[in-house]
């Protein structure tokens, strides 16, 4: 009898303590400050930095008719590190790709701007503008490989065709996911 | 000078079957009264040596013969020093107030406990009809201090400027930079 009126007791104060250690003092609301990969910082301003000047010495390098040395002026902006989380990184890397493809394809290398593609593609992990223009570059290469199956004469008549067809998928991508961010921007204004 | 009455306890034993005389009769009288009157519990304070003998005597064998009964005050005394020695309170140093009563005993620490429960139970009811505490709040900073996709900024590329990446990367430094900026005097010059 005398444990049971114990265990009566224990259990009150138990639970007492138990509504004690959750009042609203101790989970008042209180201010945190952003997460430091919410913010612009130091870090995401210098990748930036540099993959801006990496641009302009691709671009100088084109302009020159170096396009070996602006590939690979690009390519560097692959390997630039961001900020974790920074989501200007996806964009900044697929406007890269974009160009990479084409100064491939201009060099004949459309195995390589095709792999260089489908990685951007394959990486993304949202849909954007940059994604698209990444679709409209695929086109493009399909359009390229299309063109030269029909340097190739009648045996790569159907090829070409098939290429043609796949450009037109590829732009209809593009085109489509254009449409949906558009709209949804008009939506969020 | 001692009298025939101050010799009862040493003076000669008188044969049995002799007459009392009218002063023993008479001593017979006063004893018995006296001896009334202690039963009573209205003793003289005041007597003779042989008649305390006497008296003590008379109340050993009245005891002893049976049928004495204590007196109430007497009776009480005994059964609170008895319950005081059961549950380990000083006989000798305990107050002379009256113990608690038995059932008052059995059932005042149920009455805690039940007192207690009800207590905690409300405490949590009150708890659970508190509803939700607001959790922490995450200070809210202007959007252009924050990184974000650059979809807003470039808008959709057309197929003429796909490969136009150095001057959308120019534009989205400069917007970033102006962020940056802004953040870094709002916080008063520190990154």
């Amino acid at each position: 009898m005398k444990y049971v009126m114990l265990g009566l007791l224990g259990v009150s104060l138990a639970a007492l303590a138990v509504v004690a250690a959750c009042s609203p003092e101790h989970d008042a609301p209180v201010t945190r400050p952003a997460e430091p990969s919410d913010v612009i910082d130091r870090d995401l301003m210098i990748a930036l930095g540099q993959a801006k000047n990496l641009h302009r010495k691709a671009r100088i390098y084109m302009t020159d008719g170096n396009l070996p040395a602006a590939t690979a002026a690009i390519r560097q902006v692959l390997s630039l590190q961001f900020p974790k989380g920074a989501a200007e990184a996806e964009d900044v890397r697929n406007d890269a790709r974009a160009l990479l493809a084409k100064l491939l394809v201009s060099q004949g290398q459309i195995d390589e701007a095709t792999r260089t593609v489908d990685e951007g593609l394959a990486q993304s992990g949202r849909e954007s503008f940059f994604v698209a223009n990444l679709y409209t570059v695929q086109g493009e290469i399909h359009e390229a490989r299309a063109a030269a199956f029909d340097a190739a004469g009648d045996p790569g008549k159907a090829s070409a065709g098939d290429e043609r067809h796949a450009a037109i998928e590829s732009y209809d991508k593009s085109i489509h996911i254009n449409e949906r961010l558009q709209k949804k921007l008009l939506e969020e204004r | 000078m001692a009298t025939q009455d101050d010799d009862t306890l040493t003076g000669a034993v008188p044969d049995p079957d002799t007459e009392p005389t009218p002063t023993e009769l008479a001593r017979a009288r006063r004893f018995a009264d006296l001896v009334d009157k202690t039963l009573s519990g209205r003793t003289p304070p005041a007597m003779s040596a042989d008649d305390r003998a006497l008296l003590e005597v008379a109340t050993v064998i009245r005891a002893t013969s049976g049928g004495l009964e204590l007196a109430p005050s007497a009776a009480r005394a005994a059964v609170e020093d008895a319950l005081r020695q059961a549950i380990g309170v000083d006989a000798v140093g305990a107050s002379t107030g009256p113990v608690m009563r038995a059932p008052m005993r059995r059932w005042a620490p149920w009455a805690i406990a039940g007192a207690s429960a009800l207590v905690a139970a409300a405490a949590i009811a009150m708890l659970w009809l508190r509803g939700p505490v607001a959790g922490p709040s995450v200070a809210r900073v202007p959007s252009e201090w924050t990184s974000r996709p650059a979809d807003p900024l470039v808008g959709p590329i057309a197929r003429d400027r796909a490969g136009d990446a150095s001057a959308r990367i120019d534009a989205i430094f400069a917007d970033r930079l102006d962020g940056f900026r802004a953040r870094r005097l709002a916080r008063g010059g520190t990154p």
